[in-house]
């Protein structure tokens, strides 16, 4: 059954087949990922067939069919950040937080993942943060960067 | 202000003049680039406090602070320009603005340690103009980030904002302006450099009543970020162009599709919609003339391929981004089969300055047959990264040594990567070629979208290559076979090379198989999917040579054929690569020389970027 | 009445209904232009590749595929030049390496000249002919299989690869696959660098009988639109 809240999400885009697209994107933002019953969801609302729901959601790099971690950590692969060394930013990330890219990690806290261009090209290597931009990176500022993330959340954990 | 809708022609020029003259009453004007890269570098933290300060010492009303799209000078980030002297200052933190404002617009003294600092005579510069980095260029486009800020329609409007547009709706009739765009030589900015006159007269002669525009803003080749600037920077630049195009072919409607990477330019690109919405620039009968037209923003969903027309129509009609044949083209069956323009960012940017100076003002800058200027992202190993735009036809020495200021750490430039992964790399004997798009392409390389990674002695092109195949392998939508099987071996093969496993019959087998791709694939992606390959082999074949016969890496990249190893003497037992070893490779106590498990390590390279005293090595 | 056209396909003056692909058109006349990911009545997406030609327009040679090409008075078509035989050979040697137990697409590769190969085998079970999606969706508007993911993870499946409801066990992917018309018997290891024996003796090259029907394995509404028994 279709929770309340995805019905409202997708309000603006009923029985518009061609809002495919921006629909998955809200749904995106609003749970971090997307569900197989928002995908149904989804298909009902828009009038579109639950297949191309499903091609259009697994083509895009922009939506994740899997549950993510609290902390998005993004690391730019783009051919200006590679030649100054994503690649070495971008194993640190992973063997510290012990997950593949795109995969959520065990304590539920990280997904690193690895996005083509973030468009900062001048300032390689480039890392997001959830939403913050991170600049010339490397092994060592990452490190840290994840360490602190790590400590934020059990200090925010013990205030609850 | 007048913030009503402007019903006619005759309400513009009187809003252009108001705004102007309410800005004459302003002492000083302190310009501070919001753009990404210098956000990334904290400035939206100077901006509230210069704000703060401002307030603190009453000059609040006086005293302007414009928050801008990017500079183009990302590496100085975050970037100060203080009208109307245009005083530069560089790598301004918020603790600074207390001084800023006391001493440079109060007592109108000069903070000496803001100041750009001129690597090669190692003197500070006073004023943005007077910077080699720019004195070089040729700024038309990027000059006007710095005039506006991007969430202000009015900042636009006095700077002379839509003016092309009234003179469109105005004074020329469609065919006129196709005329004008055509007479201008401009050419397509996103990669192909097709004829924009051409594509625009063909779609207006195509039959049917209902057609589109398009703006392609899915800046998807890594190492390119122009669009991103001038859609974040500059966004009713684009519109205006849009508009013109739209009146010239016979479009009502228009969408910009847009990268849901860039957050802060779907933000801009949106607010100046609904601004231009409001004041009447967009929607029924614009400026009181006959003319109707509104333009949709659509987010992209992250892939390369939908840079290519066809998928980028397919996406915005909601479907799978995959191409399909081009046998009849897009401005005659487009988006929902209807004629449609697309055009790209840089492109769409060019055209009001054309309609507003002239297609032989336009034509005279640049070289025969790529007329105007370009936007390039010089990035890489070099001093001075950032965009630059330069007039087409510069030499790529001149871009590269002269704007760029060489390599960085004293090393030797070997290569730049143009055009990304549809593009090539060109050695440093080509550097004397023009940035133009039929020289470039004569040498196995693009212009394209105008992307420029300096590449050093340390980059090994054998791994150049394979980062451009593993890029593509994930970016090919899939569909057809020479695209997506070919680039499937291709990175077979490099693999193998780039891990030993080479053999004398790789190197013509790549070359056959990529002439394979250039040919039959269905898009542009498979089309140039080779390139980065090709181009490599025809200019660094020795490279390649080195790593199948000799099994070596001579720039110690690639991870296979390369070991690390402890330098005993300059080792200082510090543990510092120890700790950082991800792998636990690295052994050694306190105050004992330090050793790495070579079954252990994985040649990762982190020990050696953290160690402080180069005992790291490769061998 | 459907107008006609008159299209030159290597010379041979044809006659087509406008509107024709040039592929049909040129099958039509018994001229057999490889082919894989066609399938009569459903759209034609240019997916393999296979049936590249070369269109000589204002003097200029362009290579497309023919079955997204449609026919146009007065076109002229090359569809066996060297330069054609030899690329057409190379995507032959990409998708036989892929799946080299199918003996739909061994026979194909047989047919445009591939009697080596420079890959080593992978034995994939599905080379994204996209023919089993064309018929679910196309033809029965059913829509219970589609493509799945991009680039290296394109695959066929059906919504989350559970069982479709929409499924009503028509069949026809299975038909229309060619992983499954005749599978080879002598199946394929990986690191064999050559095409099982078996099919080499039963077939004959495209060099061994240039311009005749070769009567391949695919038959009737796969390769060609001639029967098995117009054979050499």
């Amino acid at each position: 059954m279709p929770s309340p809240t995805i019905t409202t999400l997708l309000e603006g885009h009923r029985s518009q087949p061609h809002q495919l697209i921006e629909a998955l994107q809200d749904v995106q933002k609003h749970y971090g990922y997307i569900s197989e019953d928002s995908m149904r969801s989804i298909s009902d609302e828009l009038g579109v067939s639950l297949m191309e729901v499903y091609s259009v959601a697994s083509f895009y790099k922009a939506f994740s069919l899997q549950p993510r971690g609290k902390n998005i950590i993004a690391v730019c692969t783009g051919t200006a950040c590679h030649v100054r060394g994503a690649k070495m930013v971008l194993n640190q990330a992973i063997s510290q937080i012990g997950a593949e890219p795109g995969e959520i990690s065990k304590d539920g806290l990280f997904t690193i993942e690895h996005v083509n261009c973030l468009g900062a090209c001048a300032l390689g290597p480039v890392v997001t943060e959830n939403e913050s931009v991170h600049h010339h990176m490397d092994p060592g500022k990452l490190r840290k960067l994840i360490k602190s993330l790590k400590k934020g959340d059990k200090e925010g954990a013990s205030h609850v | 202000m007048s913030k009503s809708k402007l019903k006619t022609i005759k309400d513009l020029a009187p809003l252009r003049n108001s705004l102007i003259k309410e800005r004459e009453k302003l002492r000083a004007t302190i310009v501070i680039c919001g753009g990404t890269g210098c956000q990334a570098s904290r400035s939206l933290a100077v901006i509230d406090e210069v704000k703060k300060q401002l307030a603190k010492h009453k000059l609040k009303k006086s005293v302007n602070v414009r928050t801008t799209g990017c500079h183009g000078f990302c590496e100085q980030g975050p970037v100060m320009v203080i009208e109307p002297d245009e005083i530069f200052y560089c790598h301004v933190s918020p603790d600074d603005a207390a001084e800023i404002v006391t001493k440079t617009i109060r007592d109108g003294e000069i903070i000496e340690r803001l100041l750009y600092t001129d690597p090669v005579s190692g003197k500070t510069i006073k004023t943005e103009s007077e910077i080699p980095f720019y004195l070089a260029q040729d700024r038309y486009l990027l000059a006007q980030n710095r005039q506006v800020n991007p969430c202000s329609i009015e900042d636009y409007i006095a700077i002379g904002g839509y003016s092309a547009l009234a003179k469109t709706l105005f004074e020329l009739p469609p065919e006129s302006v196709v005329k004008e765009i055509v007479n201008s030589e401009l050419r397509g900015r996103g990669g192909g450099g097709f004829p924009t006159g051409r594509k625009w007269a063909e779609c207006r002669e195509a039959p049917g009543d209902e057609k589109y525009v398009i703006c392609n803003a899915d800046e998807g080749d890594p190492g390119a970020y122009m669009d991103r600037c001038v859609l974040e920077g500059n966004p009713h630049l684009v519109l205006e162009g849009m508009m013109i195009g739209a009146w010239a072919v016979g479009a009502r409607k228009g969408y910009v599709y847009v990268r849901n990477e860039y957050p802060l330019a779907v933000k801009h690109i949106q607010l100046a919609v609904e601004q231009a919405r409001k004041l009447g620039i967009l929607g029924e009968n614009i400026f009181g003339s006959p003319f109707s037209f509104d333009v949709d923003i659509a987010r992209g969903g992250g892939a390369f391929v939908c840079g290519e027309s066809t998928a980028l129509m397919a996406s915005l009609e909601g479907k799978v981004g995959e191409p399909r044949p081009k046998d009849v083209h897009t401005v005659v069956d487009g988006l929902w089969h209807k004629p449609t323009t697309l055009n790209n960012v840089e492109t769409w940017a060019n055209v009001p300055s054309i309609i507003k100076n002239g297609a032989s003002w336009f034509a005279s800058k640049g070289a025969k047959g790529s007329k105007g200027t370009k936007i390039l992202a010089l990035t890489g190993h070099i001093k001075n990264t950032g965009l630059v735009e330069v007039e087409m036809g510069k030499s790529i020495n001149d871009v590269v040594f002269g704007i760029g200021g060489g390599a960085t750490n004293g090393k030797a430039i070997k290569a730049v990567q143009t055009g990304g992964p549809s593009g090539g790399c060109l050695p440093v004997e080509k550097f004397d070629l023009p940035v133009d798009f039929d020289a470039l392409a004569d040498a196995g390389s693009m212009v394209g979208s105008g992307g420029m990674v300096v590449m050093d002695e340390s980059t090994c092109m054998v791994d150049v290559a394979k980062y451009f195949l593993t890029f593509l392998q994930d970016e090919s939508c899939g569909k057809c076979v020479p695209c997506r099987l070919g680039i499937d071996r291709m990175l077979e093969i490099v693999t193998e090379i780039s891990e030993g496993r080479g053999t004398s019959d790789h190197i013509e087998l790549l070359e056959d198989l990529g002439d394979t791709m250039s040919t039959t694939s269905l898009c542009g992606l498979g089309k140039t999917a080779a390139n980065p390959v090709l181009s490599t082999l025809r200019y660094f074949r020795d490279e390649y040579e080195t790593h199948i016969n000799e099994k070596k890496c001579p720039a110690g990249v690639c991870q296979a054929l390369i070991t690390y190893i402890i330098d005993e003497e300059k080792c200082t037992c510090c543990g510092l690569c120890k700790r950082a070893c991800p792998h636990n490779a690295i052994a050694g106590k306190k105050k004992q020389v330090h050793s790495i498990d070579v079954d252990l390590c994985q040649k990762c390279g982190i020990c050696m970027s953290e160690c402080k005293f180069d005992a790291i090595q490769i061998q | 009445m459907t107008q006609e056209v008159t299209v030159n396909i290597d010379g041979a003056f044809i006659r087509a209904p406008k509107g024709s692909t040039v592929l049909d058109a040129a099958l039509g006349a018994g001229i057999c232009i490889p082919h894989l990911c066609r399938v009569p009545y459903l759209e034609d997406i240019g997916a393999c590749r296979l049936c590249i030609v070369e269109h000589i327009e204002n003097g200029r040679s362009k290579i497309t595929t023919s079955c997204t090409l449609l026919v146009q008075e007065g076109m002229r078509i090359l569809s066996n030049t060297d330069r054609i035989r030899k690329l057409r050979r190379n995507i032959a040697e990409l998708l036989v390496t892929e799946a080299p137990n199918s003996r739909a697409i061994q026979d194909i590769a047989l047919r445009c000249g591939v009697v080596e190969t420079r890959y080593p085998f992978r034995n994939s079970d599905c080379v994204l002919c996209g023919r089993c999606v064309r018929a679910c969706t196309g033809h029965f508007g059913e829509k219970a299989i589609g493509f799945v993911g991009r680039g290296k993870d394109r695959r066929v499946e059906s919504p989350f690869n559970l069982y479709s409801e929409l499924c009503n066990e028509c069949g026809r992917c299975i038909d229309l696959c060619p992983m499954t018309i005749v599978p080879c018997d002598g199946n394929m290891k990986p690191g064999e660098g050559r095409l099982c024996g078996n099919c080499e003796s039963k077939m004959l090259t495209e060099e061994a009988a240039q311009g005749y029907c070769i009567g391949c394995y695919m038959g009737d509404g796969f390769q060609c639109e001639r029967s098995i028994t117009n054979t050499l």
